[in-house]
């Protein structure tokens, strides 16, 4: 579905991420590991258009590398990006709203967010309450749900768990989880290991912008030794 | 009784006119960070269109009204295209340097090919008429300004509210950049936002023209400098303030020419402004300056 | 007395002094081979150089555009006018000012210095204020600044004469003068420009947090920076009273503002040289093309008259030099670097080129 080959990003002057190749295949649920700086969220950037770099991106075989940012949405890349990214001054309706721009029939927009009233009742409840209010978890649901509901060939979800209490990082895991049992094809990113390999089919281990390590999940075990690896912090 | 209400409907009319353009600034500083100072230009040409229109096709002031609108909303959207998209993410000195740039260039234009005396364009003239209420002499021009002024603001509402294209600009103030990662097109939602504001410019240069009943190369100077100030002092960017800021300039200024000895009426201007300078100083970002965060960025 | 001066300083120094030769070079062709009628354009030259080199001075280090120029100049103009014409000239032309002003004259020295000191500290209160507003916040108070001096030289006609002319100013300066002032105002602000106050002041206009977060005092380095232009307008409005003989309240507003404008930021407003630059070219241009507006016959055609030309290609010229070069010709180079480029081209085995500033 998305493949990448020799991808390099550049943040103005400084190169962030060295000669990458990536896959992620239709259906699978493949992970980005890496540490703070890694260069992992600037890989998504490549990948949405947000931040220059050169190389290839083919998302389901069409070459998107030299799109704008609007064009490869509507392409069918969607993403939950870092921080959530909600629109605080939006009500959650709106939010999803905003998700819907592809969408040609106002009906067919509502039923849609009606589906995904009825996956996340709290979102219901706070329908016409500011986004900007939620709480984080309440937030990344949001995102998660604003970045599907304009059916996207892959999703890209940026440390859905940052910020986050254990509890509700474990609730968004298991929704990351029933979106895989659908069908979704997932670009995980995160700094979280042992959360991340117990939702993902393939790892990729990024740091100082290189893949030093990638391969089928259960090669990893349980991630500790990876999260040890790569936080310092056993778990 | 009857001072005190015709000089509300003063101050209303007023603030309404100074609010209608404030808002055209508003909208597009809000979503583009660009000062657009050639906002002025954009009502000055819709003057110059009732010339046009009125040697070219007809004299019916409706037509001529309809022409009005749209020769605003095309010229915003043709700046936009033309001027405004490569300076699209520079940042505020560069966009406004442009903009001011943008805004020489029309006034000259309108120097070369039209005139640099005035000409006459007096098709709206017909909406000033004094009527009696009661026992109040107003202005019909003044209550048709008001009303025109809040049917707009309500319907401006209703369109950022419901539907998704207003949704989506409004949403574009706080995070661009979101939104188009969401899939909207950056140029529709820009070039719309200019449209908005042409069409703003539209309607205060219809009410501008019944009054003036003339046009030339610099009479969009005045306007938008007012405009600004309406801006600056509800919040840059933030549209309710612009609204807020239009009126309240519009209660200072007739506050000032009631006050002030008939001798200083040449202050009335120096006055408000400075007024705006005791306000800024009050509140450098404006009163109702619009937020600036973007959520649970960590 | 170089040990006084910083590295970057001293190669203002050398910069400085480069653009006075070229200063020079010019009043040097005009004694020469110009007509008397040059003379007036000369030194008009010469006195939007002071502005838009004031004008780089802020605007310039801190990338915050201001526009009320025009009015620390015409506040500075007239006190001058007022302070130095002979009581018997004010007695006609101001028949009504207050205060006794049409009953007193002064040296030019000390209404110079007067007019220099009251703009000054003009300055200062309208900087403390300016220094705690936001960009779009000091662009509009600078409009309101000049607005609401241009109100007052046009009410009160007591003491301004509105836009009717004040008549009757002796002539005292005159072009080597302002040559002279050009040239310190130049050494000025490239001094001001390398100091440490203007690199603190020109880090915190690309990264106003940044540079706080070091420690950079951002409100002080403005105020400093705001009040020296204000003197550098001063002295423009000072020269434009001397040599003129009569002024209006007309030409300090917004056209001489964006002018004035335009000239520093085709030239490049981070740099002197970019203000030096913006200046001559836009002048030189603005001479050609009022030429041609008046339609003159060229090679055997007469143009038709074009009003507006001059403006259109201003605006222009502003546009482009915006879209496609938006830090100007110079960007942030001064003279030297282009003789320093030059140089290191011919020596290319030569390593120490660039350890020899320091």
């Amino acid at each position: 579905m998305l493949e990448i080959n020799s991808l390099n990003v550049f943040h103005g002057p400084i190169q962030a991420v060295h000669d990458i190749d990536m896959i992620v295949s239709e259906g699978q649920c493949v992970t980005l590991l890496g540490p703070n700086g890694a260069g992992k969220t600037s890989t998504l950037s490549a990948i949405t258009g947000t931040a220059r770099a050169t190389g290839s991106i083919r998302l389901g075989g069409d070459q998107i590398a030299h799109m704008s940012v609007d064009d490869r949405s509507r392409r069918g890349l969607a993403i939950s990006p870092e921080g959530r990214r909600v629109f605080a001054n939006l009500s959650v309706r709106e939010n999803l709203i905003m998700g819907g721009a592809l969408y040609n029939s106002k009906a067919q927009l509502s039923a849609k967010i009606e589906q995904w009233f009825v996956q996340f009742p709290t979102l219901r409840e706070r329908s016409d309450q500011l986004a900007g209010t939620l709480s984080g978890g309440e937030q990344q649901m949001l995102a998660i749900s604003r970045a599907l509901l304009s059916n996207p060939r892959i999703l890209l979800l940026d440390e859905p768990s940052l910020g986050l209490a254990p509890q509700i990082v474990s609730k968004i895991f298991d929704i990351i989880r029933d979106l895989k049992a659908q069908g979704t094809t997932i670009l995980l990113v995160e700094q979280n290991a042992v959360a991340a390999v117990s939702v993902s089919d393939y790892v990729y281990v990024l740091n100082n912008g290189v893949i030093y390590i990638h391969g089928q999940t259960d090669q990893f075990g349980h991630g500790s030794e990876l999260m040890n690896e790569l936080t310092g912090v056993y778990v | 009784m009857d001072y005190a209400i015709q000089q509300t409907l003063n101050a209303l009319s007023f603030g309404a006119e100074y609010a209608l353009i404030a808002l055209g600034l508003a909208i597009v500083f809000s979503i583009m960070g660009l000062v657009n100072f050639a906002h002025g230009e954009v009502v000055a040409f819709g003057g110059y269109s009732m010339v046009i229109t009125a040697t070219l096709l007809t004299s019916n002031p409706w037509i001529i009204m309809i022409g009005v609108m749209f020769a605003c909303v095309l010229t915003a959207v043709v700046l936009e295209r033309v001027a405004f998209r490569t300076v699209r993410g520079a940042d505020l000195t560069t966009g406004l340097l442009t903009a001011f740039g943008v805004s020489i260039v029309l006034q000259n234009l309108f120097l070369l090919l039209g005139s640099p005396r005035a000409i006459a364009a007096t098709q709206f003239i017909f909406l000033d008429k004094t009527i009696t209420i009661g026992t109040i002499r107003v202005s019909s021009l003044q209550i048709y300004e008001t009303l025109a002024t809040l049917v707009a603001i309500v319907v401006l509402t209703l369109f950022l509210r419901k539907t998704p294209l207003g949704i989506a600009m409004r949403a574009a103030a706080l995070d661009f950049e979101m939104v188009r990662l969401c899939g909207f097109r950056a140029n529709r939602v820009i070039a719309g936002a200019f449209a908005i504001s042409g069409l703003l410019a539209g309607l205060a240069c219809i009410f501008i023209m019944a009054r003036r009943g003339s046009v030339q190369p610099n009479m969009g100077f005045d306007p938008v400098l007012v405009a600004f100030v309406a801006c600056v002092i509800g919040g840059f960017g933030s549209l309710p303030g612009a609204v807020l800021g239009g009126f309240l300039l519009g209660v200072a200024e007739v506050t000032m020419l009631i006050i002030l000895p008939q001798s200083a009426g040449g202050l009335a201007s120096a006055a408000v402004f400075s007024l705006v300078a005791l306000v800024l100083i009050w509140r450098p970002d404006g009163i109702l300056s619009p937020a600036r965060n973007k959520g649970d960025k960590i | 007395m170089m040990a006084y001066f910083n590295p970057d300083q001293r190669k203002g120094l050398m910069g400085s002094a480069l653009l006075s030769l070229i200063i020079l070079a010019i009043v040097g062709a005009y004694y020469i081979w110009g007509e008397t009628y040059h003379a007036r354009i000369l030194y008009a030259t010469f006195v939007n150089l002071l502005v838009v080199v004031g004008l780089q001075v802020f605007t310039g280090n801190a990338n915050i555009t201001g526009f009320s120029h025009a009015a620390f100049m015409g506040i500075a103009a007239y006190i001058a006018a007022i302070c130095v014409t002979p009581a018997a000239m004010k007695l006609i032309s101001l028949p009504d000012a207050p205060w006794g002003l049409n009953a007193f004259e002064l040296s030019a020295l000390v209404s110079a210095t007067i007019a220099l000191v009251i703009t000054g500290l003009m300055g200062l209160a309208t900087g403390l204020i300016i220094v705690r507003l936001s960009g779009v916040g000091v662009t509009i108070t600078s409009i309101a600044l000049l607005v609401i001096v241009h109100s007052i030289f046009l009410h009160r006609t007591d003491i301004f004469k509105g836009n009717q002319a004040f008549f009757g100013i002796p002539k005292i300066f005159d072009l080597p003068h302002i040559t002279g002032l050009v040239v310190l105002a130049i050494f000025v602000a490239r001094l001001f420009r390398e100091s440490s106050i203007g690199l603190q002041l020109r880090a915190s206009s690309d990264d106003e947090a940044g540079a706080r977060s070091i420690g950079v005092d951002v409100r002080r380095v403005r105020l400093i920076a705001w009040v020296m232009s204000a003197c550098f307008f001063a002295t423009a409005g000072i020269a434009y009273s001397f040599f003129l003989g009569t002024i209006s309240a007309r030409p300090f507003y917004f056209n001489f503002v964006f002018l004035t404008v335009a000239m520093l930021i085709l030239g490049g407003l981070r740099s002197v040289t970019g203000a030096v630059l913006g200046t001559l070219l836009i002048t030189m241009g603005l001479e050609l093309v009022r030429w041609l507006e008046t339609g003159p016959v060229l090679i055997g055609v007469k143009l038709p008259q074009m009003l507006g030309l001059s403006g259109l290609l201003l605006g222009v010229v502003i546009v482009a030099v915006m879209a496609f070069l938006p830090n100007g010709i110079m960007g942030h180079r001064e003279i030297e670097d282009l003789l320093h480029r030059k140089r290191q081209k011919g020596r290319k085995n030569d390593v120490s080129s660039y350890d020899s500033q320091t």
